[in-house]
């Protein structure tokens, strides 16, 4: 990591290698080492960059502002995000924040005018099971109460550094609650690799045929991951990001698309609100990721591979980076895997806040170094996706789940979960319960089990899949989770009785404004609309004809949205209109439309003048 | 061998490699749109070509016709979500058009028209954002842009200039102008270039020719937007096959 320094920037882009600085692929990683270093990123380094790197610098500035954890101006020595989802605000971060500026005496969202500090809202964190919690220059902080936030703020005041702050203020607990066949017993590194090869199955698709005997993704196909490939077919393994897409279908598709490189693309941007399966498999699990994303690798014939990791999980890097080179030295990764010919290696990028980052599309661009804004649909990532090249986008548990099935089996992998959800998953639990934190169930668990297994019997709510998801009311307890009812990242937040849903939906609504790209019209003003009404019924000014235009919006929005955020974008205004309708009507002004004035009687005038009487001159039908 | 898919129950022929936007248009079926230009990457962001095949929407402007589909688009749903769509470009920005010089030669304010659009529906946004007239002959009004991204698309593509790019995130995102000072007037824009003449409305026009023709007389009072649009693409197929 960077440590804040006196380096002038011209000098500190000279530690960066010249091949690198001048690459505009490397733009937002190189961006994102200079905010760190300094806390924005200044006018001088963007323009040096887009020299060098031979782009407009209006490209540049377009990346910071975009990007939340990208600043332009100068932001203070101290740079404390609060995550706001929810959870957050359920715990208590309101009065948290408030806390936190008189004490620094600093307004939200401001730098401190002697440069020392800045206090911002950001997107859920992550930490939804031992919040609210918070990022102070990067790095998470959980846990929060008035006493931390007290001492935070002394430590601030007293200018203490990060390194000298008290150690149990960044712990990061993994709290996995319950444990079934896939993580019970976790896969030995290289377990998957060595039973991938060992199983062979050479396939050699058109494309490769020309290649050079030497190439390395000649090795891979003709060392065969055709058989591994059958097993994740008969595994019937469906993307763990919520799409639910095949996994079989997809790799088969890379490994036979034309054009040359092909790259293997692990998604670590978990925005979800409410989400933090992939922290937990990361921390805990990460040679269980690395080596899906290996076997993937051999599959479709791909030497490279990129773990796309969101920017609130940077205190993860060194971890990540530990774990890379401990399998680069037990021949598990880079050249000459388990002293075969093949070649793998993975490198990590961060994103730099954006949720739609999430989105596949999205992810390639900014991985390219650009604005992460969802591309079109054609030609798909499998055929041109980064670098306009066939590539493999999976989730991180899609890979975890991958390891596990070339270790034991397709089959081994099937015998748990539904018809259609094979395997187990990873659920996501926090809010009000009493054990909030990771859960491992077969697919096709009733939300109702997960609720008695972590103590919440008197839910009077649950958002299952983040706010993109599904908002359940008790009637509703005995759905279960799994791609036929209730899909998603497998995320359930619990809302107790004592809560007002009203809030939830306001959380959502202001989220999927903040985090809207921009690109299509029907999201861009969509989520702002909606936003506004859900403000307008806050004031208790909502009528039955704003209710209904709520629903219109939401409607055109999951039609005519360009991507996934759009069309989603809606649900937690659908679903509370229908599963919880009292907080509507509470807001409302009366439940009946009453117009400001009555017609029939301002007609009265016309009437006397013209001196007419007859039914005609009446709107309401009148007695001959 | 020629292919063929259905729009709304008609046979449409087709090219390989033409979306079913290019195809409708070439067989003289107009669909609304306004980021889509023939010479420009498509780039679905207006969301007006949204067509319904197999019962999923689909932008037509990027989606390859294949043979034997069935496309819906002319349903009453469709056009009034693509009223809504329209209306909702209209509160976003600030649009006076009796006050516009580019009334009645404005694809925005022509396809409001061609939708059936008589008011604006949503709540006004009023947005406050930048004027850029710097420029002696080029003016930037932000008002009126729709973020529909020909003017960047046809700076970089057409032009080969990269004048102009999306600033910022969601409805807070804007046109920005490369330049040093971000003004128009240090960037390398000229009256001429394809990026001022594409735009689908006044957000950028060339000054001081705004009413040298009278209002009535413009281009999209005499002829119908669909009408011109097909005519347009017909002799761009003619000249680029």
């Amino acid at each position: 990591m960077y440590s804040a320094t006196a380096t002038p920037v011209p000098d500190f882009l000279d530690l960066i290698p010249p091949e690198r600085r001048s690459d505009p692929h490397a733009l937002l990683q190189i961006l994102i080492q200079i905010q760190h270093a300094y806390h924005h990123v200044p006018q001088e380094a963007a323009k040096r960059l887009a020299a060098e790197m031979g782009i407009p610098l209006v490209r540049v500035q377009g990346l910071l502002s975009f990007y939340s954890f990208l600043s332009p101006q100068p932001q203070g020595e101290y740079v404390i995000h609060f995550s706001d989802n929810i959870t957050d605000q359920m715990f208590g971060n309101r009065e948290l924040v408030a806390l936190m500026c008189q004490r620094l005496d600093v307004n939200l969202g401001e730098t401190r005018k002697d440069g020392r500090v800045s206090v911002h809202f950001t997107s859920c964190t992550g930490m939804c099971d031992q919040g609210p919690a918070a990022l102070v220059n990067y790095l998470p902080v959980t846990n929060l109460d008035r006493e931390r936030i007290e001492r935070i703020a002394d430590l601030v005041n007293a200018q203490i550094p990060l390194k000298d702050w008290p150690a149990e203020f960044f712990v990061v607990k993994s709290q996995i609650r319950r444990s079934d066949v896939v993580f019970r017993k976790p896969i030995e590194p290289g377990a998957g690799i060595r039973a991938s090869l060992e199983r062979g199955g050479a396939f050699l698709p058109e494309w490769a045929e020309d290649l050079a005997p030497s190439d390395a993704r000649r090795h891979h196909l003709e060392r065969g991951g055709a058989e591994t490939l059958k097993e994740i077919y008969h595994s019937d393994l469906r993307g763990r990001g919520g799409a639910g897409f095949k996994t079989g279908i997809k790799w088969e598709s890379v490994r036979d698309a034309k054009a040359g490189d092909h790259y293997v693309l692990c998604n670590a941007d978990e925005g979800e609100p409410g989400t933090f399966k992939d922290r937990v498999l990361l921390t805990d699990y990460a040679d269980m990721v690395f080596e899906g994303m290996t076997i993937c690798g051999h599959v479709v014939g791909s030497k490279i591979g990129i773990l796309y990791l969101r920017q609130e999980y940077w205190y993860m890097k060194e971890h990540l980076e530990n774990v890379l080179n401990s399998r680069r030295e037990a021949a598990l990764l880079g050249k000459g895997i388990l002293g075969t010919d093949l070649d793998f290696d993975i490198e990590l990028q961060f994103g730099a806040g954006a949720y739609i980052c999430g989105m596949e599309t999205a992810m390639i661009k900014s991985i390219e170094g650009r604005r992460g804004i969802p591309r079109r649909r054609w030609p798909l990532p499998v055929h041109q996706g980064y670098l306009r090249c066939p590539t493999v986008v999976n989730n991180v548990e899609t890979f975890a789940a991958a390891t596990v099935i070339s270790a034991k089996g397709g089959a081994w992998f099937a015998h748990n979960g539904t018809g259609q959800s094979t395997g187990t998953k990873l659920f996501c639990v926090s809010g009000d319960c009493e054990r909030p934190g990771i859960y491992e169930y077969p697919w096709g668990v009733s939300v109702h089990e997960v609720l008695r297994d972590c103590g919440a019997l008197d839910a009077q709510g649950v958002q299952v899949g983040g706010p993109s998801g599904t908002m359940i009311n008790t009637q509703e307890f005995d759905r279960s989770a799994c791609f036929e009812d209730l899909v998603g990242t497998g995320t359930l937040m619990i809302f107790g009785p004592q809560r007002d849903m009203f809030e939830v939906v306001k959380n959502f609504a202001l989220f999927f404004q903040h985090e809207s790209c921009g690109l299509c019209t029907p999201c861009r003003l969509g989520t702002t609309l909606l936003a506004n009404y859900v403000r307008k019924f806050e004031q208790g000014c909502g009528s039955p004809v704003d209710l209904e235009e709520l629903r219109n919006i939401s409607g055109l929005m999951k039609t005519m949205a360009h991507c996934g955020l759009g069309q989603t974008a809606n649900h937690h205004i659908t679903e509370s209109i229908e599963k919880f309708p009292a907080i509507w009507a509470n807001r409302m002004k009366t439940t009946e439309f009453v117009p400001a004035f009555d017609l029939d009687r301002a007609l009265e005038e016309a009437r006397g003048l013209t001196g007419r009487n007859d039914s005609e001159a009446h709107l309401a039908p009148v007695e001959a | 061998m020629t292919s063929s898919f259905f729009l709304d129950g008609k046979e449409i022929p087709f090219k390989e490699g033409q979306t079913v936007l290019q195809a409708a248009m070439g067989a003289g079926q107009y669909i609304p749109h306004l980021c889509w230009r023939p010479e420009l990457e498509p780039h679905s962001s207006c969301r007006l070509c949204i067509v319904i095949i197999s019962g999923k929407p689909f932008s037509s402007c990027t989606q390859p016709a294949m043979e034997g589909q069935k496309v819906e688009c002319n349903t009453p749903k469709l056009n009034a979500m693509r009223r809504a769509v329209t209306q909702l470009l209209f509160v976003e920005g600030n649009h006076y058009c009796p006050s516009c010089e580019e009334s009645g030669n404005c694809k925005l304010q022509a396809t409001a028209y061609h939708v059936g659009m008589q008011d604006s529906h949503f709540p006004h946004q009023f947005p406050i954002r930048e004027r850029d007239s710097s420029h002696p002959r080029v003016n930037l009004d932000r008002d009126r842009c729709i973020r529909c991204e020909t003017c960047v698309r046809a700076s970089r593509e057409l032009d080969g200039k990269n004048v102009f790019a999306i600033h910022g995130r969601g409805i807070k995102s804007r046109l920005a102008v490369n330049s040093p000072t971000s003004l128009l007037k240090d960037s390398g824009i000229s009256p001429d270039d394809m990026a001022v003449k594409l735009c689908p409305t006044g957000a950028l026009t060339v000054k001081r020719v705004g009413f040298e023709w009278p209002i009535g007389q413009r281009i999209y009072d005499k002829e119908s937007l669909a009408t011109i649009e097909l005519r347009e693409y017909a002799n761009q197929e003619a000249v680029h096959g």
